[in-house]
């Protein structure tokens, strides 16, 4: 499900999660050990950050030679049987999708996990048109019965509670009895098995997104650990992927390359359960598989971030370590952000495709610290993209006017050396003079910081007044 | 059709005439990257370029890791019997269901309720044919076909798979080359590495999600 975006009110949306105490409680549980868990995956393969150079490289050169691969690709794809279809915007996509639907007479479409599906707001369309979809995957099944959208891109449901899990079974499985015993977390496992394994058999297409897409073979990639993704994609008529366009790599040894940084990045894994290739529909003498394979290439903005400064965010394999790192996603949530793609990722994406106007506070929501930099699997260098992003907003006048008028002082200042170190000094002076032991306990125009915690105190002067020579010419003497 | 054109066209604006580049040698580069399809050139990591005993020993335990049991036979014909030991140990009835693969069909299987064809809503059991393990992450690659239908590899409760240890490889990069000489690509090419599972209920991990819940990997040894 995809609501209207809520990007614009992103300062409000945090403010709320940070005070929603069960919100702050899951997270936390949630994300506890995503960061040892990539660290100690990582860890143990001396060769990590050669084969994140790789990584890349091979997409800098994919994403370089972009239009002529997706060529190679739909011929592949044609090849075998299979149809390529071309989707520049999200509705393009959805009436893609309902055209085959409805094609194939449709009652119910069995989804494997796909963000591109969430980007373009493909259940809800379709729930509109007359046709059931069903979500498989674990997570996204539990949000789809709560009617929420994803907080995290592998993790859909991971601000969902086992509590709330339960409640979403007793609600939405009516049929079964109320007395059963829902307990123990296999109960629940077992129940959303159960409930889903007829529903593979009695849908007529079956959606996933892809992981990659291999130029050499035609084939297309989904990595999973369920394998629902599979079910889904094996048992209906008519296996629809959807999927955006830089997904593609060159060859299947390029593939190996992304895999080998994939799982690791993402969940901690050397692999994932499931890595499937697949590619056309059942072929002759095959008892089973879909008679159709069509594949939906989006757009939906991504080709007019070529050849800008967001460039390498196409290179992004969606591993999720992003997030996982990142202080502010971690206090406030995936809804926080409002839209498709939370977290550092989504940060520089999400103003690339729904406009600056909207995703403008995005880029705003980060203190910097490049935690996402240092342990993105492709090396996308997010923190240089968010100020990009800030630039571009100051430039167009998006940015609020009280910070467009401190941000110019401060550069007026800055840009005169003699007021800006007379400043500089006052400002040293004045702190010492609220200072006690050391630290300042509140701070004038600073209270939000000083409310948590104490701002240290000068020691001494400042770096220019250190910095100079003194007298017998030795630098670092002023006291 | 214009939507494709469009995109193209945009892609191909940027890319050569504002990079400076000649469609030319943007073809060129891409004509000599696919050429090189089979030869990996990123670096290959040390966890794949195990040898002899220790490769199989990596294969051996990268599948205990995940989770997976794993057992060796000394040849084929100790299949059927090895399956009702393992079904037996595991309380599950005397049944398998299988594919119409070459190297099961000689075997005796009078002491089992063996029989062949697609996966069904429930099965309790199932046997596939491996083409290869790779030993880098005790991955097992599957082909699709008659032989080998790929809904048995998800819909059994239990999957078991089978592989000789000539088919035991030491990564990915002899995966794909094993994968290339079995003759055209088959619909799907499956790379299974344990049982299924998932955390997204109380981020707790549970083995058997949708897929199988248990995997049992036998190794021919002849």
């Amino acid at each position: 499900m995809t609501h209207q975006p809520t990007t614009p009110q992103f300062k409000a949306n945090a403010r709320a999660a940070i005070a929603d105490g069960g919100l702050q409680e899951q997270m936390t549980k949630a994300l506890a050990n995503s960061m040892a868990k990539r660290a100690y995956a990582s860890g143990a393969v001396p060769e990590f950050d050669a084969l994140r150079d790789a990584a890349r490289d091979l997409k800098n050169h994919t994403l370089a030679h972009l239009d002529l691969y997706l060529e190679e690709y739909e011929a592949k794809v044609q090849a075998d049987g299979g149809q390529v279809h071309w989707a520049e915007t999200a509705e393009d996509a959805r009436e893609i999708v309902l055209g085959i639907c409805r094609a194939a007479r449709a009652k119910t479409v069995n989804k494997g996990k796909s963000m591109i599906s969430e980007e373009i707001g493909l259940n809800d369309f379709l729930e509109e048109k007359g046709i059931a979809p069903v979500e498989t995957d674990l997570g996204e099944y539990i949000i789809q019965l709560r009617k929420e959208t994803p907080s995290h891109i592998i993790g859909p449901a991971i601000h969902v509670t086992v509590p709330q899990v339960r409640e979403a079974f007793r609600k939405h499985h009516p049929h079964l009895p109320e007395d059963r015993d829902l307990e123990g977390l296999d109960k629940l496992l077992l129940e959303a098995r159960a409930e889903l394994r007829a529903k593979y058999f009695e849908a007529e297409v079956g959606i996933t997104g892809a992981n990659m897409l291999i130029a050499e073979t035609g084939q297309s990639v989904i990595v999973t650990n369920e394998g629902n993704g599979d079910l889904s994609q094996s048992l209906p008529r008519v296996h629809i992927v959807i999927a955006s366009l830089e997904k593609i790599v060159p060859t299947l040894e390029d593939a190996s390359t992304v895999l080998r940084v994939l799982a690791r990045s993402a969940t901690g894994q050397e692999m994932s359960v499931y890595t499937t290739f697949s590619a056309g529909p059942r072929r002759e003498a095959d008892p089973d598989g879909p008679e159709e394979y069509h594949v939906v290439l989006l757009d939906n903005g991504r080709s007019a971030m070529v050849g800008t400064e967001f460039q390498e965010m196409l290179r992004c394999i969606r591993c999720g370590a992003c997030m996982n790192h990142c202080p502010v996603y971690r206090s406030v949530g995936g809804h926080a952000y409002g839209w498709v793609y939370p977290g550092p990722m989504g940060a520089v994406l999400t103003p690339s495709l729904i406009g600056l106007k909207q995703g403008g506070q995005l880029p705003n929501a980060s203190t910097f610290c490049g935690r996402c930099e240092e342990v993105c699997p492709m090396r996308i260098p997010l923190p240089k993209m968010m100020r990009h992003w800030r630039e571009r907003e100051f430039e167009r006048q998006l940015t609020p006017a009280g910070t467009r008028r401190g941000l110019r002082f401060w550069a007026s200042a800055a840009a005169r050396p003699g007021v800006y170190r007379a400043a500089a000094r006052a400002a040293a002076w004045g702190l010492r003079l609220l200072a006690s032991g050391g630290r300042v306990k509140r701070l004038p125009l600073g209270g939000a910081w000083t409310q948590a915690r104490d701002f240290p105190a000068p020691e001494g002067g400042t770096f220019m007044d250190r910095y100079r020579p003194d007298a017998d010419g030795r630098r670092g003497g002023a006291k | 059709m214009s939507g494709r054109v469009r995109i193209l066209a945009r892609l191909r604006r940027s890319l050569t005439e504002n990079a400076g580049v000649t469609d030319e040698d943007r073809r060129a580069a891409v004509d000599a990257r696919l050429r090189m399809a089979g030869a990996q050139t990123a670096p290959v990591p040390e966890i794949a370029r195990t040898e002899g005993a220790a490769m199989l020993e990596r294969f051996e335990a990268k599948l205990r890791g995940v989770d997976a049991t794993v057992t060796r036979l000394p040849s084929m014909d100790a299949l059927p019997g090895a399956l009702v030991e393992e079904l037996r140990a595991r309380n599950l009835p005397r049944g398998i269901r299988m594919g119409e693969e070459p190297d099961f069909e000689d075997l005796d299987w009078s002491g089992l309720d063996a029989s062949r064809g697609v996966g069904r809503l429930e099965e309790p059991a199932t046997l596939s044919r491996g083409l290869c393990g790779v030993a880098e992450t005790g991955t097992v690659a599957l082909r699709s076909g008659p032989d080998n239908p790929v809904t048995l590899t998800f819909l059994g409760e239990t999957h078991f798979m089978v592989l000789k240890a000539a088919d035991v490889v030491p990564g990915l990069e002899e995966m794909w080359a094993r994968v290339r000489r079995a003759g055209p690509m088959s619909r799907t090419v499956n790379l299974v590495t344990g049982p299924s599972r998932s955390a997204d209920i109380g981020q707790v991990l549970q083995l058997g999600a949708h897929g199988p819940v248990a995997v049992h990997v036998f190794i021919v040894e002849d």
